[in-house]
């Protein structure tokens, strides 16, 4: 009795110090009880702090190295375009890495809680959703965009991102349009084997009915489409 | 500093004993007063001879174990004189040199350092830079190690605590990279530093450091 106490004892400490390190533990998709829009206390924290663009600029600094002055990312794709997506999505992407919800494990040290604060978090969100990028992005073949936004539309994904690839930036959907290919077509891949953490159950699901060369064109159709704030733009009536 | 007090005492000393003139007493204080004092200075003065014995009263060494330290910014320089000073970051011959420089020093040191122009070097591998240019502007995707220049500027300039890196001398730039590696050098606050310089092999540092000489910072 005495031994098993013991045991307990030396156990408490342990148990603590994991628990302090969430990113080791993946909380993510497929695991018990996972939400994909979980409201966890850090974003609450960083969608309540009035993100500063000026604080941001600066602060993505440390951001720069790999998606550029510009927050355009690579070409290639091998870092997405940052310029333009919803405050909501950044800030739920950056905190999900963080929480151990999104898995990339490149990314994990220029956002671990010692390279950067959530404040920063708010301000850097807060730049890149009004920052503008003129520039030709990554595109694919070009020869299957009608394939592509037809598999689009019927795979119902116009539900959540919008016929122009828009999003919806309160109900936390990504924009898509004008994203760089190679990203789009890897990330949907992730997304697809379970292994981005933080995706939608609804984005596996769909996306395991679409085939290799489906996707290929999907995502070169997405390449194609203007910028959200374009598209918006155009139409001012919607 | 103390080493200089000494020796103008022993300049005062003999003309003290040599004259009960006033005007010479008062003028061998104002040089002892002179001597004492280098560092009551306004920035634009000579910094404290301590300093310069090793990184040159410009600031920039031609040691190359010793690091160029003009152009620094303020808050770069003021942080690794505290660092050193508390051994956080530990160099056997920074160390307890920092520790006697007065924090009311430091202040007027970054200053002074901060003003002053960064030397670019001289690289001797032609190929070995061209290689380091490529890590430098670009990084080494494969291993997600960023670019240098996002953080440390695209000519080397530095900012704020992204330290200037134009210039340096490589043998050093190289020396942090492989301290960082291994741990020796951990006074990085954020530890991305740290970060990137694991994911990054001997032979990448070699390069970008013999890419650094070469910039000039604007």
């Amino acid at each position: 009795m005495r031994a098993l106490l013991f045991f307990a004892l030396a156990l408490l400490p342990a148990s603590a110090v994991l628990a302090d390190t969430p990113a080791m533990v993946n909380q993510g998709i497929g695991s018990k009880g996972y939400v994909w829009n979980r409201l966890t206390p850090e974003r609450a924290e960083a969608v309540r702090k009035k993100g500063d663009v000026a604080l941001g600029q600066e602060a993505y600094r440390g951001c720069r190295g790999c998606h550029k002055q510009d927050a355009f990312g690579r070409v290639d794709g091998i870092y997405p375009r940052l310029t333009g997506q919803y405050a909501s999505v950044i800030i739920k992407q950056l905190t999900d890495i963080r929480a151990g919800l999104r898995l990339n494990p490149k990314m994990e040290p220029f956002i671990s809680f010692d390279a950067i604060t959530v404040d920063e978090i708010a301000d850097i969100a807060a730049f890149l959703s009004q920052a503008t990028t003129i520039k030709e992005n990554g595109k694919g073949p070009g020869d299957q965009l009608a394939l592509g936004e037809s598999v689009y539309v019927q795979k119902g994904c116009v539900k959540c991102h919008g016929s122009r690839g828009e999003g919806n930036g309160e109900k936390l959907y990504p924009a898509l349009a004008a994203q760089h290919y190679s990203y789009l077509l890897r990330e949907m891949e992730l997304i697809k084997t379970m292994a981005r953490g933080n995706s939608h159950p609804d984005m596996v699901t769909s996306l395991r009915e679409v085939s290799p060369n489906d996707m290929e064109a999907m995502a070169d159709f997405l390449s194609r489409l203007p910028d959200r704030r374009q598209s918006v733009a155009k139409a001012p009536g919607k | 500093m103390i080493e200089t007090g000494k020796v103008s005492a022993q300049i005062l000393r003999p003309r003290r004993a040599g004259s009960g003139n006033n005007a010479t007493l008062i003028l061998a204080l104002a040089f002892l007063a002179s001597a004492l004092l280098p560092l009551a200075v306004r920035a634009e003065d000579p910094p404290n001879p301590v300093c310069t014995a090793c990184h040159n009263e410009d600031g920039n060494s031609v040691v190359p174990d010793y690091p160029k330290i003009a152009g620094l910014d303020v808050a770069y320089f003021t942080k690794q004189i505290a660092d050193f000073k508390k051994f956080k970051r530990v160099s056997e011959i920074m160390g307890p040199i920092a520790t006697q420089i007065a924090d009311s020093e430091i202040e007027l040191l970054a200053a002074y350092y901060s003003k002053q122009k960064r030397i670019s070097g001289v690289v001797t591998d032609q190929n070995l830079a061209a290689k380091g240019l490529m890590i430098y502007a670009e990084g080494i995707v494969d291993n997600a190690v960023p670019a240098c220049g996002g953080c440390h500027g695209e000519k080397g300039e530095g900012a704020n605590n992204f330290p200037r890196l134009a210039g340096q001398h490589a043998s050093y730039t190289n020396t942090q990279l492989l301290n960082f590696k291994n741990q020796v050098r951990n006074n990085d606050a954020r530890k991305v530093m740290r970060a990137i310089a694991m994911r990054m092999t001997e032979q990448d540092m070699q390069a970008v450091s013999e890419y650094i000489t070469s910039l000039k910072g604007e």
